[in-house]
């Protein structure tokens, strides 16, 4: 973790200069991966990282140009995250995330109607008055940790309300998923991986518990659960476990990748103040802001995948079964799909950007993301047009497994 | 101009829909649906930008 004050590691170097480029990767990855990237900008190592078609390091294939990434995700002989184990060691694969073709096509298929842009759209109001009410909280004290009382709060609530579940439970929920994603200072890798099994083990208790008691009640319920006790895939009732894997994936993306999201955003926004006042006077701009902020800060930065047969990526062949470090932090800076990459344009278009991922993995919730981006952000800088970064308080950034900035404490004139 | 959307590589992000609605629809999984081959010229920026935002090319475009 580092300050935002800490200085850009990597000014001293053109993102162009292959051999540079090269040697400052090795030293990246060599040197601690997530401490390097985990700054205020990590986007020249990014840029850099992307320089190459393909980088090995220490055994590790790492991919981060654009028509690599490219190459990697749109073949339909490549695996996603499954192949290297389920995320956070859970006993089974997520529902959709870990699975791949054919399984994975027959659950989405079930899950995309579900979060379909023209499906959510409804939802923006009430995402409106859930931001009023989170910031009537706090915004006559002239400060507060933006991280922990607004961002993470936000896509949390949504999340519980969508699933039905109580919004009495956010904290047991927020404690589950700091388990599960956040780093431990000092941790060892052990103590981390008995962690985290240990919230995917609670995490199925919990929603087996809500299950039964749906069952016992007659009334599978008209929100999320309901429709997936009552969904058939292929002709067949979801199983309980399939339905405890599909709840694990949606926890795990639906209380973290927007709070961070939001986080890296505003926190862009304090430190630059012209932009922000440009995008306040005209709110038609977000869309676009949040696409470009998208790119830059690149919230999920990376992800695996494996190709299953050998695989020409650049000069070279990646054979069967190697798993690839894919970049999209590093993508989203690649010269040769965006002019001029490491200006931050808030007009942008087109932004083809790899923020959601692309391929057969797109982010499933990515249409509820925007809008929850688009509707919290909005309502933010209509009650708090200006602030800064508290003078003298600590913003810290987090780069793997999502690039957060928290705590978020931020202050404004009241 | 003409447009062409290519289903097996549409993956659902919804750009097209999202910039030019006018050209593009989404199927009830989020997929495109093209409502319009042969581009009017009014609306031949919009194609060009729904095409190029395609994270996955999809959207093929002959002038």
């Amino acid at each position: 973790m580092s300050e935002m004050t800490a200085a850009p590691i990597t000014d001293r170097i053109a993102p162009s200069d292959h051999e540079l480029a090269k040697s400052m990767a090795e030293e990246s990855v060599g040197g601690g991966f997530a401490d390097q990237l985990a700054v205020a900008e990590p986007q020249s190592v990014y840029a850099a990282m992307g320089s190459t078609p393909l980088l090995s390091i220490e055994g590790l294939c790492i991919v981060g140009a654009a028509k690599s990434v490219d190459t990697l995700t749109r073949s339909h002989y490549v695996r996603g995250s499954g192949a290297v184990g389920n995320t956070g060691n859970a006993e089974r694969p997520l529902i959709p995330l870990d699975l791949d073709r054919p399984d994975h096509s027959k659950y989405r298929k079930l899950l995309d109607p579900i979060f379909a842009a023209k499906v959510i759209a409804p939802l923006e109001h009430d995402v409106r008055t859930l931001a009023d009410d989170l910031i009537d909280g706090f915004i006559d004290r002239g400060s507060a940790n933006v991280y922990d009382e607004f961002c993470a709060i936000l896509p949390s609530t949504i999340f519980l309300r969508l699933m039905g579940i109580p919004v009495s439970e956010l904290e047991y929920f927020l404690c589950f998923k700091n388990d599960l994603l956040r780093q431990v200072d000092g941790e060892t890798v052990e103590q981390h991986v008995a962690r985290e099994k240990a919230a995917g083990v609670r995490c199925y208790a919990y929603f087996n518990k809500v299950l039964d008691e749906r069952e016992q009640s007659g009334s599978p319920g008209d929100d999320l659960l309901g429709r997936f006790v009552t969904a058939e895939v292929d002709g067949h009732t979801l199983t309980r476990e399939n339905i405890l894997d599909i709840c694990f994936l949606l926890m795990i993306a639906g209380l973290d990748t927007v709070a961070a999201s939001l986080s890296c955003i505003i926190a862009w926004f304090a430190g630059h103040p012209e932009e922000r006042r440009r995008v306040v006077a005209d709110p038609e701009m977000w869309p676009d802001a949040i696409e470009e902020l998208m790119r830059w800060e690149t919230p999920v930065p990376v992800a695996i995948r494996t190709p299953t047969i050998d695989t020409q990526v650049g000069d070279e062949v990646v054979t069967a079964g190697t798993s690839v470090m894919v970049l999209w932090a590093a993508a989203n800076l690649d010269p040769e799909k965006f002019k001029d990459p490491m200006t931050v344009d808030l007009t942008r278009r087109p932004n083809p950007h790899y923020s959601f991922a692309s391929g057969f993995h797109r982010c499933l919730g990515s249409h509820l993301a925007r809008m929850e981006l688009r509707a919290a952000l909005d309502q933010f800088h209509k009650r708090i047009p200006e602030y800064e970064i508290t003078p003298g308080a600590e913003l810290k950034f987090e780069a793997v497994p999502v690039r957060l900035a928290s705590p978020l404490p931020l202050s404004w004139t009241v | 101009m003409e447009l062409e959307v290519d289903g097996a590589a549409c993956m659902g992000h919804g750009r097209c829909y999202a910039y030019a609605p006018e050209l593009f629809d989404a199927d009830d999984d989020g997929h495109a649906v093209l409502l319009m081959a042969d581009v009017l010229t009014t609306y031949e920026g919009n194609a060009r930008v729904a095409a190029e935002s395609c994270p996955e090319q999809a959207i093929n475009l002959y002038d």
